[in-house]
């Protein structure tokens, strides 16, 4: 066991604790972005940054990979520390003002939007948290990051249609900026994509990773209820009998 | 942090050395000059790597190129010294030679690739360009667009 | 161990024949300087010309003898004459000094000549025969006299420039291989860390951490599986040290990576090249192949139960792979991303196993301290900086090349001294040093001591060893813009602080050069300079902010000028300088006329042109080939 003092309270923890869980344990809220308590720890977007002495050095870590060392002093709020959060979100407001869940970070920590740089069109901040989930969960690394530095994106390859995609959404369900598009478009319905495209339904359409897949229709009620793709993923993964999911989950019933 | 501490790291559970896919990139490149999709995707199906492995690392490095390069590969030095010596406006003077749209790119021809790079470490010849594996020193902008019109009539640089 | 030394000890004999042979002995520097110089095809002319002359002479290679501005370099040997060496040869220049030489006299315009060899390692001295006083080259002044040299003090360098690389005999000769031989023979692995430890060495390639805790660290570590890493992705832009040391040197490198592996206990070792530095990674090869065929490298080495392979593992070109968990990521063959720490590589390194990662240049500076003793080191340089640091002295500077002093030495007598003071009768504004990690040192502060706690307090760092000095025709918001596009370009984008704030401050940069940032623009700079530089994951990104942050220490009067007056003083911004014609110098010759890509330059012949400055696009051409240096950007 190793036993740390974080703002000033001494806490217990298991080896192989992060200063993160560490802190979560006893009430105290770090922001977070990147993390995903599903997901390995990633230590990109900076805003768990919190403050560590050990012995005579002090030291700004994220405390989302750093894990617990006998005896070192976690500061999780100092003035140094807020005024980075504060610094790393409004850089993060900036490249995607819309995201509600930066929005909300704004507001707990007190950072105003600033126009004065021009937001992200792809709306993405490389948080990974997509890839990892893709990798991670769902097992089929449909995706990835491309290129480095500020033009680094999560992408399928070569920006054209996955092969590898399911079409399970995961991705769309851990992304904090609402970057990836999914439409679920139902039969005899007609969505209009942001390339100008026209798309007929029973049919999902994930348009960051250009693909689109129909969907399977109960044998049962005959509604369109999942991705094909996802279902044969699923099957296949699993060994599960091939007409598994031929009865959607409401007819199982 | 004690150094005396002593730490047992455990091995790792599948081959701790697996091959780099740095290495297999590289020389997909230097039999097709490039990184075609192609290749890209039966090198993936082949070995069982993603392919948004291969096109993350295929696009977080310098060398490689997903796009089909020019016969020469003309490279204009960056590095500092090169800097305060104006290779900015030795780049922008190949790029109109070129007729580049950008300072980076291949002639529509497909005859000349220019390409930044920092730097070839030939710092007391500064301004420095290399076409292909010759490194061509003290340039300016009229010896650079004789070197490049010589080459363009077939004669060795 | 006996048959392994015995057939060393053969080699080195026929190392030192060709090192000090009978016959007259040509030596060409053909390191990545002196091919680009055009070494090479003079090269190809001497070995030419002295078949044609059916004159006996010895033509061999060498590597960089630092005198970069002096490539092609030629250093002749002749038997009862002595050593000279001569700078700037080209092919049409060899037909008369092969006729010197077979008319038993000394070429003319020798630059300097050698009365001496000493071997470092060994301390063996060669003397070599003093020009008769009637001979015109008795007045060719001895090396230790020429001011380039003066306060030199080649260690790592030892061979560098007088050994052919491609010869391992050579490197034999020198007192090469003696240390490893005594280390695997008398030392056990703790005696020798405890001898770095002793020496103070601090690692070379720019943080300074201390080497011999660093291999502590290592060897404390159990593990089933250890590495030895040479990061050879000098990444720096105008630092070429680790080049010209692997291209002339190798087995320098390789022998410090063998000793640091076995006091370590690793078993394994890669040589880590940037891929942008082809002939050092031919030179490195070689040296391997040759080491592997006199059992210094592979399976029991030199008889003793101490076994290690190296490897070489090119680059794909991405300056963080410089940064130690980042280069570990790209040797396992993936994206450059940086990790932070802990776990330490010395810990947790190359497949999750303890690696220990060390520069060329500290790697190249342990056989000299296993040979000559740690304490013996220690007194070189100063308490804090031991030894002695391989420089590449770069930009606005006469004598251009790789220097080699001991820490302490005035950053002044590096400048004025061995760097023959600024070119053109221009004063030295400022000398940059520590890459894009780094900062200016302003010329007031020229009399600092050059070592690793003096310039960080500068607002510098040591950094790998660049050194780009700057005259008064160089703006430095220009190079602040400079070093941020640098960075944007290779930051890796993981974090955020790095991702966004470079690019940020890149942007604000952009605004200053061009005309179109405001005085906030200055202070928003500052700020998010503060965020890079405490927030971001990795030393990349933690020292960003360092060209920007000591710019506008020093030199807070030029960026004001930019933002404030829209005035560019160095005349180097674009969108700031007009570029104009002197009245009285032009001659009406024309040419800049013919030159001028968007016609903007009208004038007869012999009477004074002008330049339409609403079509300039100070692309700089006319001021590039004008005759009489007529045209200049105000």
């Amino acid at each position: 066991m190793i036993t740390l003092q974080i703002d000033n309270v001494s806490v217990t923890v298991p080896e192989g604790t992060t200063l993160l869980e560490a802190a979560q344990r006893i009430g105290i809220w770090i922001p977070t972005l990147c993390h995903h308590e599903a997901l390995t720890p990633y230590g990109g977007c900076r805003l768990c940054i919190v403050e560590v002495q050990e012995g005579a050095t002090t030291r700004i870590v994220s405390s989302c990979t750093y894990r617990a060392q006998n005896g070192v002093h976690v500061s999780t709020c100092s003035d140094t520390i807020v005024a980075l959060r504060k610094g790393i979100l409004t850089l993060l407001l900036a490249e995607v003002p819309q995201s509600p869940v930066l929005q909300e970070l704004a507001e707990l920590l007190g950072v105003e939007h600033s126009s004065t740089f021009a937001p992200r069109n792809d709306l993405c901040i490389a948080c990974g948290r997509c890839i990892r989930a893709c990798r991670e969960i769902v097992g089929v690394q449909a995706i990835d990051f491309a290129f480095r530095g500020y033009k680094r994106v999560a992408a399928s390859p070569f920006f054209e249609r996955s092969e590898d995609c399911i079409g399970c959404g995961t991705c769309v369900a851990v992304c904090p900026t609402g970057a990836i598009r999914l439409h679920d478009i139902p039969a005899g319905a007609r969505v209009e994509l942001s390339d100008g495209r026209q798309v007929e339904g029973p049919v999902r359409v994930i348009e960051n990773w250009k693909v689109s897949f129909p969907f399977k229709r109960c044998s049962k009620c005959g509604e369109p209820f999942a991705p094909q793709v996802q279902l044969e993923y699923f099957t296949k993964q699993a060994h599960l009998p091939a007409d598994f999911f031929d009865v959607c989950r409401e007819c199982r019933q | 942090m004690s150094s005396h501490q002593t730490v047992t790291i455990n091995t790792n559970t599948h081959s701790h050395e697996p091959p780099s896919l740095i290495a297999l990139l590289q020389k997909i490149q230097e039999v097709n000059g490039y990184l075609p999709q192609d290749a890209l995707k039966q090198a993936a199906a082949e070995h069982g790597i993603p392919l948004s492995k291969l096109f993350a690392i295929a696009t977080f490095y310098n060398a490689f190129s997903l796009i089909p390069q020019g016969k020469h590969i003309i490279s204009i030095c960056h590095g500092t010294a090169c800097h305060v010596q104006k290779s900015e406006n030795l780049n922008a003077h190949l790029a109109r030679v070129l007729q580049l749209a950008e300072d980076e790119g291949t002639s529509s021809d497909l005859m000349f690739t220019l390409k930044k790079v920092r730097c070839l470490g030939c710092c007391s010849m500064a301004p420095v360009i290399k076409i292909d594996d010759t490194v061509f020193g003290t340039m300016t902008q009229a010896k650079a667009e004789k070197l490049i019109r010589s080459v363009e009539k077939g004669m060795p640089p | 161990m006996g048959f392994a030394i015995q057939h060393l000890t053969e080699l080195k004999k026929k190392g030192s024949a060709t090192l000090f042979p009978d016959t007259i002995k040509i030596m060409i520097g053909v390191a990545s300087c002196g091919v680009a110089a055009g070494a090479l095809p003079v090269m190809a002319a001497f070995r030419q010309g002295a078949t044609e002359k059916g004159l006996p002479v010895m033509i061999t290679k060498t590597g960089c003898a630092g005198m970069c501005y002096q490539e092609p370099l030629v250093d002749i040997t002749i038997p009862d004459k002595g050593r000279f060496v001569y700078g700037r040869i080209t092919p049409a220049a060899v037909p008369a000094m092969l006729a010197a030489l077979q008319n038993n006299d000394i070429p003319d315009g020798a630059l300097f000549r050698y009365s001496r060899h000493e071997c470092l390692l060994d301390g063996t001295i060669t003397h070599y025969p003093v020009p008769d006083k009637k001979n015109s080259a008795h007045t060719v002044p001895l090396m230790q006299t020429v001011p380039f040299y003066k306060g030199q003090y080649r260690l790592v360098l030892r061979n560098c420039g007088f050994i052919d690389p491609e010869n391992i005999s050579e490197y034999l000769a020198q007192g090469g291989y003696h240390a490893l031989a005594t280390v695997l023979n008398k030392k056990t692995p703790l005696q020798v860390i405890r001898a770095i430890e002793q020496s103070r060495l601090r690692g070379r390639g720019g943080a300074g951490f201390l080497t011999g805790l660093k291999w502590r660290i290592c060897y404390t570590t159990d593990a089933d599986q250890k590495y030895i890493v040479c990061n050879a992705d000098e990444g720096d832009p105008g630092a070429y040290m680790d080049r010209s040391i692997l291209e002339s040197d190798p087995h320098a490198v390789l022998e410090g990576m063998l000793v640091a592996a076995y006091a370590i206990g690793a078993t394994k070792g890669y040589v880590y090249i940037r891929d942008e530095y082809p002939l050092a990674i031919e030179r490195m090869g070689q040296a391997i192949e040759q080491a592997r065929d006199a059992q210094l490298v592979g399976d029991h080495i030199l008889g003793s139960s101490f076994s290690c392979s190296i490897s070489i593992v090119r680059g794909a070109g991405a300056f963080v792979c410089g940064e130690e968990t980042a280069l570990l990521k790209s040797i396992e063959g993936l994206c450059g991303e940086p990790h932070q720490r802990p776990p330490y590589p010395a810990v947790a390194g190359l497949w999750g196993k303890p690696t220990v990662i060390n520069n060329v240049e500290t790697l190249a500076t342990i056989p000299v301290i296993l040979t000559k003793g740690a304490r013996w080191f220690s007194t070189i340089g100063t308490k804090k900086s031991t030894g002695t640091k391989v420089f590449s002295l770069v930009g606005k500077i006469n004598h251009i090349g790789l220097v080699e002093v001991p820490l302490g030495t005035p950053l002044r007598d590096i400048i004025y001294t061995i760097g023959g003071g600024a070119g053109l009768d221009r004063t030295c504004k400022a000398v940059q040093t520590g890459g894009p990690s780094g900062g200016c040192i302003p010329e007031h502060l020229f009399n600092l001591p050059v070592e690793y706690d003096t310039l960080a307090h500068a607002g510098s760092i040591m950094g790998s060893g660049g050194m780009i000095v700057m005259d008064n025709t160089t703006c430095m918001v220009d190079v602040a813009r400079y070093f941020m596009t640098f960075l944007e370009h290779e930051s890796c984008g993981k974090c955020t602080p790095c991702r966004v704030g470079v690019r940020r401050m890149r942007e604000l940069l952009d605004g200053m050069c061009k005309g179109t940032a405001s005085e906030q623009d200055l202070y928003l700079l500052e700020q998010i300079a503060r965020v890079v530089s405490t927030a971001s994951l990795c030393g990349l990104g933690r020292t960003a902010p360092n060209p920007v942050l000591s710019g506008l220490r020093y030199f807070k009067d030029e960026f004001i000028l930019h933002v404030r007056d829209k005035k560019c003083p160095a005349g180097v911004c674009n969108n700031l300088i007009t570029y104009g014609i002197s009245l009285s110098r032009c001659t009406g010759c024309g040419t800049c006329i013919k030159t001028c890509p968007v016609k903007a330059i009208t004038g007869t012949k012999k009477k004074p042109h002008t330049i339409d400055t609403s079509r300039c696009i100070k692309c700089g051409a006319c001021e590039e080939v004008c005759p009489v240096a007529a045209i200049a950007p105000c």
